[in-house]
């Protein structure tokens, strides 16, 4: 644990410390498609630097030619001021570059113990025998995971059943007892509450203060500023801009990532008429087990977005299950102008003009053995057929305009509508999600989580696409964790905590922090 | 990149053809004189409508990545009771329609209904209802078989058009009508899209449970109908008959391409998968291969020809 010690350069040092990396004019070919054209990164010790770009711009490709899982077509990395033309993965992790992914790399069915030493379990002799010494993995861990603040995590429960934060802590420990230099995070905090957000900053700001260098990937403008340093904007493979976040503007990233302003808020414009009869009256709604959602009551009217914010685990999905009548319910009405239309089943909602985009893509939104034509046509589909979705022919040439229609309509970029969903990028994915319930021309439609994991062009698209549908006078709800988010496109938000609105505030007035002060009140 | 694709797609749909080629050509030049003759062409087919028959049916239930394995059994009981009920003197179009169509669909809806109702994985509800069919069939028959029923029936059943057998014409026509609800209707694509994702095909609004309670019905019928084949072939209800044909069906259906993990599959496939069957058995059969090598060379075919498709499907 000795190698935790900080390096030499303290917090003073930062503007005058030799970069520890520094990738000069890097470029990568792919059979021929430049994905890198000359960029170049410094990476400093005791700073932040965030590497900012939409999806597809390189950030990855270049992330694994630092970490050596890549080989670079051109260019030079310079490693402690030692040149290199390519990095090895060993002379990266012998120069003490980790990174811990999205996607997290730890093993479910161990425990965290297990998952910390895996692969290098410390053994001593018992009569001779080799056998593992959980005494002394006990005590290295309980000292390094102590250091990130989970003192009294239970180590040797599976880590698949820790939330995953605390996953993403055991995955940083781990990089920590190797001897850590430059730690490069790619976009801890996709799947984390803002309290997770916060505890995983200060583990940053700690590591910074130690000499630690940091590469911080991000899609957040709002959490890049709050973490950053410095930073780097790739687009299409090209540097577009780096100096100090302080002195740039949103605005200014923005412009850099995407190569346009891209517009940041989306209220109504027109004044909404709150005495009207209302678009959508949700009454007394329960969830069957009565607890992860109580009597929930709200309405939405003509032009308006309604907000979802709260802590993960809040109930806001099973209340949308709910709606959808995907999750059965003890109690609850749902009048669709004036009329009942509380669905017992998915079916019926789709039947009666629901939508519901769900949180997660992969698992309960895309079919990945339909083309995009598939995935956008068989809602329709359902919808139109009677007999519960399953009487009559498929129309083809009907169904291929719509999908046509749609991909054109949310530029979804795919080499035609015949493509596999499966080869597209998360964003357009999502869109193909989105084209799918927009074909059935629903009159309420639910957004759960529904930027997760896109890029910043993609994002601002998507939520155009509320906006427009909130003007013509759907029913439109919308939850998401991204406070930014609900900010930006919702004109009442209402907070959730244990299986209820605590509050419906005025998106106009309400900041993240009367937000979150509402989500962490204590309520009976 | 682009032509590798395009290999991958021309495999899908060509590949178990090519499988069945090789097979044919092999049993060609190992008995070049006897193995190739129209007549032993025809009896290939005919050898592999029953299997056909069944694979057909168990193709839905792996569709939407389950199993039946009871589809033996199902064959079975409805072929026994068909023979009871033309016994009992009903008339052979009314035991058809009862014991075959009507106990096909009907064991079939047992095993959709149980698999709705406890969320257990069909491999177990299959299992079980496998063992309980076999039950009654003994418990009605009394471990012993039906014979005795009309002529007619047997020898339409078993009769020709030209020179084609009536089994092999019933069962490519039932699979051409198979093709078509697949490729054609709402439901079957409803099927395909279940058997990809059940969560996303749930909130897509398709009803994931009626879906499963079709599939095993189709499974059902399919077996009930091959369960009628096989009385009339054998001119007698055997109860143990079908003891282990959901091997040979689930073989077909693999070998025809279908993926384990649902959503991926083909009908034509599934057919030339029961030809592959059926032509290995009769060239080990015409080449004097005794039972028991017979099944172990079986087996190794079965293994080989799917790990011979994984292995193309891969170099996409």
């Amino acid at each position: 644990m000795s190698n935790l010690a900080p390096n030499t350069a303290g917090p003073t040092g930062i503007e005058e410390a030799a970069p520890i990396v520094r990738m000069i004019g890097i470029e990568k070919h792919f059979n021929n498609v430049a994905v890198l054209k000359g960029v170049n990164l410094d990476i400093r010790p005791g700073e932040v630097h965030v590497l900012l770009g939409e999806n597809g711009a390189g950030k990855s490709t270049l992330m694994k030619i630092l970490t050596g899982i890549h080989e670079p077509t051109g260019g030079e990395i310079m490693l402690d001021g030692v040149s290199h033309s390519l990095v090895t993965p060993r002379e990266a992790s012998e120069a003490g570059i980790s990174i811990i992914y999205q996607e997290l790399s730890v093993i479910n069915e161990l425990s965290a113990l297990e998952n910390l030493f895996v692969g290098r379990l410390p053994v001593k002799r018992r009569l001779g025998v080799p056998v593992v010494d959980w005494k002394l993995m006990e005590d290295e861990a309980r000292s390094i995971i102590g250091r990130l603040g989970l003192g009294n995590l239970d180590l040797h429960k599976p880590v698949g059943e820790m939330p995953i934060a605390h996953r993403q802590i055991i995955e940083i420990a781990k990089s920590l007892m190797k001897n850590v230099r430059v730690l490069v995070m790619d976009e801890p905090t996709s799947s984390l509450t803002s309290v997770e957000t916060e505890r995983l900053f200060a583990l940053v700001r700690q590591l910074k203060a130690e000499g630690t260098a940091i590469l911080f990937i991000s899609h957040k403008l709002d959490e890049v500023r709050e973490i950053g340093d410095t930073f780097s904007v790739l687009k299409d493979g090209v540097s577009t801009g780096h100096g100090r976040i302080s002195e740039y503007t949103n605005d200014d990233l923005v412009r850099m990532m995407v190569g346009r302003v891209v517009k940041q808020r989306f209220l109504a414009e027109e004044p909404i008429d709150r005495t009207a009869v209302p678009v959508l009256k949700v009454e007394n709604v329960t969830s069957a087990d009565r607890k992860r959602v109580r009597d929930v009551s709200f309405e939405v009217h003509h032009g308006e977005v309604l907000g979802f914010a709260g802590l993960v685990g809040s109930g806001r999905t099973d209340l949308m299950n709910c709606l959808f009548g995907a999750e059965p319910r003890a109690a609850g009405k749902i009048v669709l102008n004036g009329k009942d239309i509380t669905p017992k089943n998915p079916v019926d909602a789709v039947k009666s003009g629901m939508a519901y985009l769900t949180e997660n893509r992969r698992q309960t939104g895309f079919t990945p053995n339909f083309t995009i034509e598939g995935n956008i046509a068989v809602t329709k589909s359902v919808k139109d057929a009677p007999f519960r979705g399953t009487w009559g022919l498929v129309d083809r040439k009907a169904e291929r305009v719509i999908a046509e229609e749609q991909r054109k309509q949310l530029s979804i970029r795919c080499a035609g509508i015949d493509q596999s969903i499966l080869e597209l990028s998360g964003g357009n994915q999502q869109k193909v999600l989105v084209g799918k319930w927009m074909s059935i021309a629903p009159s309420v439609i639910i957004f759960d989580e529904p930027t997760r994991g896109i890029d910043v062009g993609a994002k601002s698209q998507i939520h155009e696409i509320i906006r427009t549908l909130a003007a013509a006078g759907k029913a439109v709800i919308m939850v998401s964790s991204e406070l930014p988010e609900i900010l930006a496109v919702c004109d009442r938000v209402a907070v959730f905590r244990n299986g209820r609105i605590m509050d419906i505030l005025d998106g106009a007035t309400a900041t993240e922090e009367s937000i979150l002060s509402v989500a962490m009140r204590d309520g009976k | 990149m682009s032509q590798r694709l395009k290999l991958g797609k021309l495999w899908d749909i060509y590949g178990t053809l090519c499988i069945l080629l090789v097979i044919v050509v092999l049993f060609s030049a190992l008995s070049p004189t006897y193995f190739t003759r129209p007549e032993n062409i025809v009896q290939i087919f005919l050898q592999s409508s029953i299997t056909i028959m069944i694979a057909l049916g168990e193709f839905f239930p792996i569709l939407i990545a389950g199993i039946d394995l009871s589809v033996g059994s199902v064959l079975a009981l409805t072929g026994m009771i068909t023979a009871q009920l033309m016994v009992a003197g009903f008339d052979p179009t009314l035991a058809v329609l009862i014991g075959g169509v009507g106990g096909g669909l009907a064991l079939g809806a047992v095993n959709g209904l149980l698999v709705n109702f406890t969320g257990l994985h069909p491999f177990i509800i299959t299992l079980g209802t496998n063992a309980i069919f076999r039950g009654v069939t003994m418990i009605i028959s009394g471990a012993s078989p039906v014979f005795g029923f009309s002529y007619d029936f047997v020898n339409t059943v078993t009769g020709f058009v030209g020179f084609v057998p009536v089994p092999v014409i019933f069962a490519l026509s039932f699979a051409a009508v198979l093709w078509f609800f697949t490729a054609k209707t709402r439901l079957g694509r409803n099927i395909y899209a279940v058997g990809g994702n059940k969560e996303s095909a749930f909130y897509s609004g398709i009803d994931v449970k009626l879906h499963t309670l079709i599939v095993f019905m189709i499974s059902g019928l399919c077996a009930g109908l091959a369960g009628v084949l096989s009385i009339a072939r054998l001119g007698a209800a055997e109860p143990a008959a079908g003891t282990g044909f959901e091997t040979y069906a689930i073989a077909a259906v693999i070998i025809g391409g279908t993926s384990f993990f649902g959503g991926k599959g083909r009908i034509p496939s599934v057919v030339i998968g029961g030809l592959i069957i059926g032509t290995i058995n009769n060239g080990l059969n015409i080449l004097r291969v005794p039972t028991f090598y017979q099944l172990v060379v079986m087996g190794g075919l079965i293994i080989s020809a799917v790990a011979l498709d994984r292995l193309i499907a891969r170099m996409r």
